[in-house]
């Protein structure tokens, strides 16, 4: 059995140690805003917080989570109140949506240690996660947005 | 013939080269050798073991050529890749660089979103194709060795300073038994391994250091 | 503008039958299913007015990311008078009734503008009809806006009204006016994302994220080879591992392949790890079967050959052979596009429940029926006891249209006996593509001793879409519209062939489709010509392009034009609107002045999906000493545009998304099999590579709408290319460019 916060609710999973975080979360725990897209840590939609630190949960076994809080898209804010979150409304920053949430949950992290990136911050940050509709420029920006940077 | 200390590097290059000119195979220095010469090469993945140096009869020709042997390691591409000089990590046997697109970050850990940890494991990953192995991280950039020669690596290795303040004695055990650098020799999905076994290069470590940790001049190529 | 009563059902299908039956497909706001109801009104299956005054507008084209849930429900609001936020929008399922539910070709809006618009103004006649009576006035005296109708002051609520409404006869579309567009009070402008909130909360639903109790999830080994089979297999080990529950063997399909499921082996689990590491497990022989020795490398050379000898005409004016004979110059140049793969974000999945006779599927389609059909044929049941419902869609650029994904769930639902979700993995996607296809050409052309081009012969060769469907290696005259035969040309003598082209793959349409490779061909051969005779690109495109005019078939040198499946009256070939959008391109992107500012662009503009669009990218050698686009500059003409906002945001992604195959190239084949298999070897853009700034300029118009999805693609890779040249001396005359670029 492996025990460990999601969204802050303690919960105790009886599953393959090695089974992948992001499988627990969506098969088992029925969180299906976290995404898979390639299961190679390849494009990042799977991304969420391992206290506090964004990790690909789709190479993230199990057993690596244990004792620890995982936060989803989902536990990122109450009502989706995030900054980010306003920000990629107010911009309109999605197309088909599938990596958003990913985007968001790294741009979160971001964030936390890093209250005004510059472009170049974001551009690092953010390399870890693809987009396929080609929202880049409309991401920089709302992270931006989010952190009161104003545009140029 | 050179005798002076500081011509020895540029001797042994001349040297090395006349050598290959004619044919033979390289030596260390132009020092006279005692005893027997280097133990035969051995095929590109596997590792001549310390006590075949044993046949070097001078201490510090046999030091610097248990050296040389161990550079084989740190200078494959499974151990050079993340002892880069710049900011990014490379990755294959073509030391292309590191995609996706990844920076050192100020602790040698990646920067937020694209830690190292944030998608390599404590082990590999074969459905994933990921390497893994413990503490996975990049080696300090005083410790690069992309581009630096078997002379430039023994340096840093020995040097407090660039070593991350290890003794000799802790530098054995690091090579002898570090989960990280154990990496090399199961690297995981298709990868060519470092040559022999981290156990030989531990050995050839420990009898470099007891044979005095001397430095192969700056030309010296295993 | 008229609309007579056929043009408006080609749309909407069997939507007179849905006039007359009233109230079937009327929608239970706790769950979005249609059901029966005997109290609000359906005047027709786009709209149900609630007697509490809640509206249901469905939207019965798939969203992928062009805001097609944002747009039709908006511009059925406006043409009603609803008031969006006392609005619900439900996803149709597919159904016969909703007309042509196909979302690719960029049709949503210009195929649906109109029957849409009469959609809801029926609605809004049959309000303020009820209204009038009501209060016993002319209906021409009332005013429909704010969920309700108005006469002077008084007013009475949709809710209020619908009761009334629901009794009244329906008029037939040709009786029902539409609202003068001053009246349209949000459309035509920017509209809001109305699916942003639930996408960053992560409540949006995809393919995958259906769970049903029981459910299992499928993963398959498929052959890896096209037409290849199983030989045998052991399940042994796949069987042993915790969660696998059955291996199911799928059988191999019978070219031509269409949407058949790929055959293979499925290994069924209660999770999705446990289905993969079972899958890892199994051990299979495979027979290649005929395509075993497909070396896209060695076809190269065969397409090659293929179009350096006279193909079948595809169009003829003048006399091509002797006006190349007498040029004073001869400029020849072969190009070359490879397989392009869709890599949508969201990898194909499905989930289907085979029970009680009774088939229910939940996919990410972008053709409902056409999915309905697949998962009827493969379940052997009626389509009348197939229901597919249509989720979010992670992206889709035409792979979600081929329902061999639904197949295979429903496949193994009726064979396991419980829910199954088929997963496809990334590898999968890769490998099993139904690729965009590959091409080579050879364009040349005569020049007189000016230097005006008098002579133009183009051969192409592709293997065909249709090749998915029969035995074939001949592009249709369909094919032949997107760059070829509706390519005007201000040259006396032109001819067009098509050279021969098997097909050894799975080929499919991807964003744009054969636009791809001849508007960069065309493009790039235009500047080349330009920078032989010493002159501006811009100058060149536009004296090829020709005096502004309608083109007429006779021009053109074919006898029909099947023009996007629209008629050249309502969408001619208008070489005015061709001209405008460079113009206005190179303007924003102060084209004059780039040598003087030290800034390279390169030019490219093409007309596909009946839209007009002039790409002109800045390209630089970034910090690493590598070739980046570091800012981009699109205008377009696309007639009536209903949401300016999503279709910016779409001409903006065109730019991204052609990048990725202009820069990292697409699919190869070896020994029948794709060599690319992920992220790593099939790569796209990522953020760091984005331009600092993407201008789009969409012209305003009230002429028709022409597509959005698709036509701000081709342009971008010639573009680019033509940018290269400038910035290397290095002319480059395939995808992607950086495989023989020098540096």
């Amino acid at each position: 059995m492996i025990k460990l916060k999601v969204n802050g609710a303690v919960r105790e999973l009886d599953v393959d140690p090695e089974m992948p975080l992001l499988w627990a979360l969506r098969d088992v725990l029925g969180l299906t805003g976290t995404k898979y897209g390639c299961g190679q840590a390849q494009c990042g939609a799977c991304s969420v917080h391992l206290d506090g630190e964004v990790v690909r949960s789709c190479v993230t076994p199990m057993r690596r989570a244990a004792g620890r809080e995982v936060t989803t898209i989902e536990g990122l804010s109450v009502d989706g109140n995030h900054p980010l979150q306003r920000a990629w409304c107010e911009l309109a920053v999605p197309q088909c949506g599938f990596c958003q949430a990913g985007q968001i949950m790294t741009a979160a992290a971001l964030l936390a240690s890093n209250p005004k990136p510059s472009n170049t911050d974001i551009e690092r940050s953010l390399a870890g996660n693809l987009c396929r509709c080609g929202t880049y420029l409309r991401i920089r920006a709302a992270v931006k947005k989010a952190a009161g940077i104003p545009e140029e | 013939m050179c005798h002076r200390r500081e011509a020895r590097g540029r001797c042994a290059l001349v040297i090395a080269l006349v050598a290959l000119a004619c044919g033979c195979t390289r030596r260390e220095s132009g020092e006279a050798r005692k005893g027997g010469g280097s133990p035969p090469q051995v095929p590109a993945g596997e590792l001549r073991s310390a006590e075949s140096f044993a046949q070097i009869g001078d201490r510090a020709e046999r030091s610097r050529a248990l050296f040389a042997e161990a550079s084989r390691v740190f200078l494959h591409p499974r151990c050079v890749n993340c002892h880069p000089d710049g900011d990014t990590p490379h990755q294959g046997m073509d030391q292309s660089v590191h995609d996706p697109p990844v920076v050192r970050g100020p602790d040698d850990k990646g920067v937020v979103g694209v830690q190292c940890t944030s998608c390599h494991q404590d082990h590999n990953l074969e459905l994933a194709r990921v390497p893994g192995a413990p503490q996975w991280h990049l080696a300090p950039r005083v410790m690069a060795w992309v581009g630096k020669s078997p002379h430039a690596i023994c340096e840093q290795m020995k040097d407090p300073a660039r070593n991350g303040g290890r003794a000799l004695a802790q530098i054995v055990e690091h090579n002898a038994h570090d989960p990280l650098v154990a990496w090399g020799w199961n690297p995981g999905h298709d990868r060519e391994p470092a040559p022999g076994t981290q156990e030989q290069l531990g050995r050839l470590i420990a009898a470099w250091v007891e044979s005095g940790a001397e430095c192969p001049s700056e030309g010296a190529r295993p | 503008m008229a609309i007579t009563r056929r043009r408006f059902l080609e749309y909407s299908g069997g939507l007179a039958l849905a006039f007359a039956a009233g109230r079937v497909l009327a929608v239970d706001p706790r769950n979005g299913k249609p059901k029966r109801t005997t109290s609000g009104f359906d005047p027709n299956v786009f709209v149900h007015v609630a007697t509490d005054g809640l509206v249901t507008l469905v939207c019965a084209r798939s969203e992928m990311g062009q805001g097609v849930r944002s747009t039709i429900p908006a511009l059925l609001a406006d043409e009603l008078g609803a008031d969006m936020a006392r609005v619900t929008i439900v996803q149709g399922d597919a159904d016969k009734r909703y007309g042509d539910q196909k979302t690719d070709g960029s049709t949503s809006i210009r195929n649906g503008y109109e029957p849409l618009r009469k959609a809801g103004a029926t609605a809004r006649t049959m309000l303020v009809a009820a209204a009038a009576r009501r209060w016993k006035v002319s209906p021409a005296s009332c005013v429909a806006r704010d969920h309700a109708v108005f006469h002077g002051k008084r007013s009475l609520g949709f809710g209020e009204l619908a009761a009334e409404a629901a009794k009244l006869p329906v008029p037939p579309p040709e009786e029902v006016k539409l609202r003068p567009r001053s009246e349209m009070r949000h459309v035509f402008k920017d509209l809001p994302l109305i699916d942003g909130p639930a996408i960053v909360a992560g409540k949006a639903t995809f393919g995958a994220d259906v769970r049903l109790p029981g459910m299992l999830v499928a993963v398959i080994a498929r052959p890896p080879v096209v037409g290849g089979r199983v030989s045998r297999y052991d399940a042994k080990r796949a069987l042993a591992i915790p969660g696998v529950k059955r291996v199911v063997e799928i059988p191999t399909p019978k070219p031509p392949y269409a949407f058949q499921p790929w055959g293979g082996v499925a290994v069924l689990a209660d999770n999705t790890w446990a289905a993969l590491r079972g899958r890892a497990a199994l051990e299979i022989e495979w027979d290649e079967g005929p395509n075993a020795e497909y070396d896209s490398d060695r076809y190269r050379i065969t397409l090659s050959e293929s179009v350096h000898a006279p193909g079948s005409l595809a169009r003829n004016t003048g006399d091509v052979d002797a006006a190349l004979s007498k040029a004073a110059r001869v400029i020849e140049a072969e190009y070359h596009v490879p397989h392009l793969a869709h890599v949508t974000m969201e990898p194909p999945a499905a989930i289907a429940r085979v029970e009680g006779g009774k088939c229910e599927v939940w996919a990410p389609t972008q053709y409902p029926q056409e999915a309905r059909t697949q998962a009827a044929t493969t379940t052997g049941l009626s389509e009348n006891d197939v229901q597919v419902h249509v989720t979010f869609l992670g992206g889709a650029f035409g792979r979600k249209a081929k329902s061999d994904f639904v197949a295979e769930a429903a496949f193994l639902a009726r064979e396991a006996g419980r829910p199954v979700r088929i997963q496809w993995a990334r590898e999968d996607d890769v490998r099993h593509d139904y690729y965009n296809a590959v091409n080579t050409q050879l364009l040349t052309a005569g020049l007189d001793e000016r230097g005006k081009v008098v002579a133009w012969r183009l051969r192409t060769a592709f293997p065909p879409i249709s090749s998915t469907f029969k035995p074939t290696n001949q592009p249709s005259a369909d094919d032949l519209q997107q760059g070829i035969t509706d390519r005007p040309l201000a040259v006396p003598n032109v001819r067009a062939e098509t050279c021969r082209a098997d097909a050894h793959v799975r080929i499919g349409w991807l964003r744009s489709v054969y636009n791809i490779f001849h508007a960069f061909s065309v493009n790039s051969f235009i500047d080349e010509i330009a920078h032989a005779r010493g002159e501006d690109p811009r100058a060149v495109q536009l004296e090829i392009l020709g005096p502004d005019r309608i083109v007429t078939l006779a021009e053109l040198g074919v006898d029909k034009l099947s023009n996007y499946g629209d008629s050249l009256e309502k969408h001619p070939i208008d070489t005015g609107r061709w001209r405008r959008v460079i113009e206005r391109a190179t303007e924003m992107a102060r084209w004059d002045k780039r040598r003087a500012d030290g800034r390279v662009l390169g030019l490219a503009a093409h007309r596909s999906f009946l839209t007009y669009v002039a790409v002109v990218v800045s390209v630089v050698r970034n910090g690493a000493g590598r070739i980046a686009v570091d800012e981009a500059w699109l205008a377009t003409d696309a007639g009536t545009v209903v949401n300016l906002e999503r279709a910016r945001a779409q001409m903006e992604g065109a730019v991204i998304f052609g990048m990725s195959h202009t820069f990292h190239g697409g699919a190869t084949m070896k020994r029948g099999v794709t060599e690319q298999s992920s992220f790593a070897d099939y790569r796209l853009v990522r953020i760091g590579e984005a331009p600092r700034r993407i201008h789009v300029d969409i012209a305003t118009s009230d002429g028709p709408p022409g597509g959005i999805g698709e036509p701000g693609v081709p342009p971008v890779a010639p573009a680019i290319a033509n940018a290269v040249f400038v910035l290397t001396g290095q002319r480059i005359r395939e995808l992607p460019l950086t495989l023989r670029l020098v540096t």
